[in-house]
C-alpha cells in the first residue's frame, strides 16, 4: 500500500542483466540438448585430475539396463569400492582408486567396477553397502576404518557377497580385512626428517589416536632418532582423515611451535602447503605428493593397492577366496617409499636405501628393542622384535614423542 | 521502463503451490545445466534418480529413512521461521539432543521395558535440544540478540562437544572396549526404534508423523499457537492485544529447539544406536531449513517435502554407481542448495508481484494497484 512496500530493483539489476542471464541460460540449455543426444560417450568423473580410463570406453549401452538386477549377460564380475574421501584427494582415496583402475586394466571385460566417493563413516554407510550388495556386486571393498560394523552387519545379510575391509579387525566367513606394514616406510621417512631438522622438532599432523596412527608415529620417531638422537616429534590431532583446511591449520600450529619438518597421517597434501609457506620440510603420505610443495618435499610412505585388488578378485572368480586378515609389507610391494628428494644429503639417502633392502629381505624390523616408552619404561626388550599382535594394538608413544594419546 | 516489485494485496491459494513447485523445477533446470556442462545427460540422470529413490520398496524405504529426521528438523525450522525467528541452529540442537538421548539410552535403557526406554531416549533428546536453545531464546526475548548468530555459534559448540565426548575424552558415552578406534557405546537394545522388517526405515517414521500432526494441532488449536501466529504476522498487533512478545518469542524458540533435539534422539534410537559423530554429522539440521522453506512452514507439506529431499539424498549414492554415467555425489547436494535458493526466491513472488513500469512515472504511481 504505502511506498515502503514498493521496491524498485532497477538500480542493482537492470534489464540488460536480466537479458544476459536469460540468454546464458538458454545457451546452456541448448548445449545440454546437444550433449544428451550422444549419450555417455565422454563421461569424466567430474574431478579435475582424473585420467582417462576404461570408464570412458565401458560399453555405453549399459545405461539402459541399470535396474540393479542380477549381473548382466556376460561373465563380468561386479566389484564396488566405497571411499571415505573424494578420488581427487591426491592421497589415500586416490591410491585406492588407482588400484581399482589397475584391476580394470588387468581383468579387462571380466570385471565391471564402480566406486562411491565421500561416503561418511558410521551409521549411514550401512545403506550404501546394502545397496551395493543388492545391486549384485560380488566383491565390495570398503577403504575406511569406520565402515567396520556396518560392513559386518551387511555381510551377515548377504553371505554370497565378499566384503573386504581395509584397516579393520573384524572378519566373518565372507568378510576379510587388508592392510599393511606402513611402519616400515614410516621408519625410513623418519630418517629423512631426522636428518633435515635443525630445530630438532618435527611436527606430526595425525588423524585419530588409534593403533594404526600411533604405530606410524612411533616408527617415524625411531627412524628420526636413528640419524638424529636429539630429534623429538610433536603430535597434533585433527580428529579427521580428510579435511584439507583442518590439516593445514594443524600443520601451521606445529610449525609455529618450533617444528621445521612436518609429517602427516592424513589423506591430503595440505600439510605440505603449510610447510612450504613456512620454508620448512615435509614428509607426505599415501602417494608421491611432491608436486604440491616441491621445495618442502622430502619423501612419503606410499601404498600400492592394485596387485592386491587383482589378486583378491581373481581369487573370488576362481572360487579360491577365503576370509583372511591380509597384512602386506614392503617385501610384497603393498607398502613403498616414494623417491627421496635430492634435498636430503646423499649419505642419508644411501643409508635409507640400504635399510630398505634389509627390511625387504626381512633382516630389519622397525620395532626392534631396545625401545623405551615416553616415561622411560621398557616397551620392547633389547634384541627382541615386537610381534604383530602387539603392533596392531599399540597404544603407547615411544620416548621422543611430544604428545598425548588421549586428547 | 523499469521492473518493480509490489506487495500483493491478496495471495491466491495456488500461489502457495506454484511457488515451491516452481522452485523445484527451476532448480532442476539449473541442475540440468550443470550436468550438461559436466558432460552428463540430464534426462538420464533425473530418470535414474527417480528410479533409485522412488520406484522400489528398498529405494522408497531408504529414502524415508533419510526423510525421517528431516521431518523433525524441518518442523524445528518451520515453527521458528513462521514467527520470523531464524533459528538456524537445529544442527547443533540435534547434536545436543543426540548427547541427551544417548545418555538416556545408556543409563536408563537397560532398566526399562521397550516402549518406555525409547520414550526416555526421545524425552532426554528433547531436553538436550531445549538446553541448547535456551540461551538463544533468552537472549532474543529479553535482549534482542540476533538468534541467527547465537544459534549458529552454539551449533559449533555442540559439534565440538560431541566430538570431544567420543574422540577427546574417556567420557560416559565412549565405548571403553573400542581400543582400536574411538566410538560411542551402544545404547540398550530396548531403547532402539525398531525397523520395519529388513527395511531400513522403522518406527521413527511413525513418531515423526505423529509429531508433525501434533505441531500442526498446537499451532492451529491452542491459545499458545494463536499467540505465536499473531506475534509472527504482526508484533505490533500482538502488543496491542496485550500478548507478551518476549514470552511468545521464548516459547517459539524453545519449541524449535526441542524439535531439533528430538531429531537427534530419533537418529540415535533409530539409526546410529550410539553417540556416533560420524553418523550424525550429516547436515540434517541445516537441510531442515530447506524442508521448511519449500513446505512454506506447513506441517503436512513438510512430510511430503522431507520424503522428496530424502529421496534426493538417497539417490546421491545410486547416481554414483550408474554404469557409464557416473555422477558425483555433489550433484544431489548441489540440487538441494539450488532448491533452497529458488524456494526463498519464489517466496518473494508469492508476496509480491513483478511489474513493468513505463519510465518517467515515479514510484508513487505504484500505489495504485
Amino acid at each position: 500500500m504505502g511506498e515502503n512496500h514498493t521496491m524498485t530493483i532497477r538500480s542493482r539489476f537492470g534489464r540488460w542483466r536480466w537479458l544476459l542471464v536469460l540468454s546464458t541460460a538458454l545457451g546452456l540449455m541448448a548445449a545440454a540438448c546437444g550433449s544428451s543426444s550422444d549419450d555417455g560417450t565422454d563421461t569424466s568423473s567430474g574431478t579435475g585430475d582424473s585420467t582417462k580410463t576404461s570408464e570412458a570406453t565401458a560399453d555405453s549401452t549399459a545405461t539402459s539396463e541399470a535396474d540393479g538386477a542380477a549381473t548382466d549377460s556376460g561373465e563380468a564380475i561386479k566389484v564396488a569400492f566405497v571411499y571415505v574421501g573424494p578420488v581427487g584427494d591426491a592421497g589415500w582415496t586416490k591410491k585406492h582408486d588407482d588400484g581399482r583402475k589397475e584391476l580394470e586394466e588387468a581383468l579387462g571385460d571380466k570385471v565391471e567396477t564402480s566406486f562411491l566417493e565421500s561416503v561418511p563413516e558410521g551409521a549411514e554407510s550401512e545403506a550404501v553397502f546394502e545397496r551395493l550388495a543388492r545391486e549384485g556386486n560380488k566383491v565390495i571393498f570398503g577403504t575406511s576404518f569406520g565402515y567396520m560394523d556396518q560392513m559386518l552387519a551387511v555381510a551377515e545379510k548377504y553371505p554370497d557377497t565378499v566384503f573386504m575391509h581395509a584397516t579393520g579387525f573384524k572378519t566373518s566367513d565372507n568378510m576379510g580385512t587388508y592392510f599393511g606394514a606402513a611402519e616400515e616406510a614410516r621408519y625410513l621417512s623418519g630418517m629423512a626428517a631426522g636428518a633435515m631438522t635443525k630445530s630438532n622438532t618435527i611436527g606430526y599432523v595425525a588423524a585419530f589416536p588409534i593403533p594404526e596412527v600411533i604405530r606410524g608415529i612411533n616408527a617415524f620417531t625411531l627412524g628420526a632418532q636413528k640419524v638424529n638422537p636429539d630429534a623429538t616429534v610433536k603430535v597434533v590431532w585433527t580428529s579427521t582423515w580428510f579435511d584439507p583446511t583442518v590439516e593445514k591449520e594443524a600443520a601451521q600450529t606445529v610449525l609455529s611451535a618450533g617444528a621445521d619438518v612436518v609429517a602427516q597421517h592424513q589423506d591430503t597434501p595440505s600439510a605440505g602447503e603449510a610447510a612450504q609457506a613456512a620454508k620448512g620440510f615435509w614428509v607426505g603420505y599415501n602417494d608421491d605428493m611432491s608436486r604440491f610443495a616441491p621445495d618442502a618435499w622430502l619423501t612419503a610412505p606410499v601404498w600400492d593397492w592394485g596387485p592386491f585388488y587383482i589378486k583378491t578378485v581373481e581369487a573370488v572368480v576362481d572360487g579360491s577366496w577365503k576370509s583372511e586378515q591380509y597384512y602386506g609389507s614392503m617385501a610384497d610391494g603393498l607398502v613403498n617409499l616414494a623417491p627421496v628428494s635430492d634435498t636430503v644429503p646423499q649419505d642419508v639417502r644411501t643409508q635409507i636405501e640400504d635399510l630398505q633392502k634389509e627390511i625387504e629381505a626381512g633382516t630389519f624390523a622397525p620395532f626392534t628393542g631396545p625401545v623405551a616408552k615416553q616415561d622411560g619404561s621398557e616397551a620392547i626388550a633389547a634384541g627382541a622384535e615386537a610381534p604383530l599382535a602387539d603392533l596392531l594394538s599399540m597404544n603407547y608413544f615411544v620416548k621422543g614423542v611430544d604428545g598425548k594419546i588421549e586428547g | 521502463m523499469r521492473l518493480r516489485l509490489e506487495r500483493r494485496l491478496e495471495q491466491r491459494w495456488w500461489h502457495t503451490v506454484i511457488a515451491p513447485v516452481g522452485a523445484v523445477l527451476a532448480a532442476l533446470v539449473v541442475g540440468a545445466v550443470f550436468l550438461a556442462i559436466e558432460g552428463f545427460s540430464p534426462v538420464t540422470v533425473y530418470r535414474e534418480l527417480f528410479k533409485a529413490s522412488f520406484t522400489s520398496a528398498f529405494g522408497i524405504t531408504d529414502s524415508l529413512a533419510i526423510a525421517t529426521p528431516l521431518v523433525v528438523t524441518g518442523l524445528a525450522a518451520a515453527v521458528a521461521f513462521r514467527m520470523n525467528l531464524f533459528n538456524i541452529g537445529a544442527e547443533g540442537q540435534l547434536y545436543a539432543g543426540a548427547i541427551g538421548g544417548a545418555w538416556a539410552g545408556l543409563a536408563l535403557g537397560p532398566h526399562l521395558p521397550g516402549p518406555l526406554a525409547v520414550a526416555a531416549v526421545l524425552a532426554a533428546s528433547v531436553v538436550g535440544g531445549l538446553v541448547w536453545a535456551l540461551p538463544v531464546a533468552v537472549f532474543k526475548a529479553w535482549f534482542g540478540t540476533s538468534e541467527i548468530i547465537t544459534s549458529l555459534m552454539l551449533t559449533f559448540v555442540a559439534l565440538y562437544l560431541m566430538r570431544f565426548l567420543i574422540f577427546g575424552s574417556k567420557s560416559y558415552w565412549r565405548d571403553p572396549a573400542a581400543t582400536n578406534f574411538p566410538q560411542g557405546r551402544k545404547i540398550a537394545e530396548a531403547a532402539e526404534l525398531p525397523p520395519f522388517g529388513t527395511y531400513r526405515t522403522g518406527w521413527g517414521l511413525v513418531v515423526v508423523i505423529v509429531v508433525a500432526v501434533a505441531v500442526w494441532a498446537l499451532i492451529r488449536f491452542t491459545s499458545a499457537g494463536f499467540d505465536m501466529n499473531v506475534v509472527g504476522t504482526s508484533p505490533e498487533a500482538a502488543r496491542y492485544a496485550g500478548i507478551s512478545t518476549a514470552r511468545v518469542v521464548l516459547m517459539g524458540l524453545l519449541l524449535s529447539g526441542a524439535l531439533g533435539g528430538l531429531a537427534g534422539g530419533i537418529e540415535v534410537a533409530g539409526r546410529a544406536h550410539a553417540l556416533d559423530p560420524n553418523g550424525l554429522e550429516l547436515g540434517l539440521g541445516f537441510a531442515g531449513i530447506v524442508v521448511a522453506a519449500l513446505a512454506r512452514y506447513n506441517s503436512f507439506a513438510i512430510l511430503l517435502v522431507a520424503a522428496f529431499l530424502g529421496g534426493l539424498r538417497n539417490a546421491g549414492v545410486a547416481l554414483q554407481t550408474l554404469p557409464g554415467e557416473r555422477v558425483p555425489v555433489e550433484v544431489s547436494l548441489m540440487l538441494q542448495g539450488a532448491i533452497l535458493l529458488f524456494a526463498i526466491g519464489a517466496e518473494i513472488f508469492v508476496r509480491h508481484r513483478l511489474r513493468l513500469v513505463r519510465s518517467g512515472i515515479g514510484p508513487a504511481a505504484g500505489v495504485a494497484t
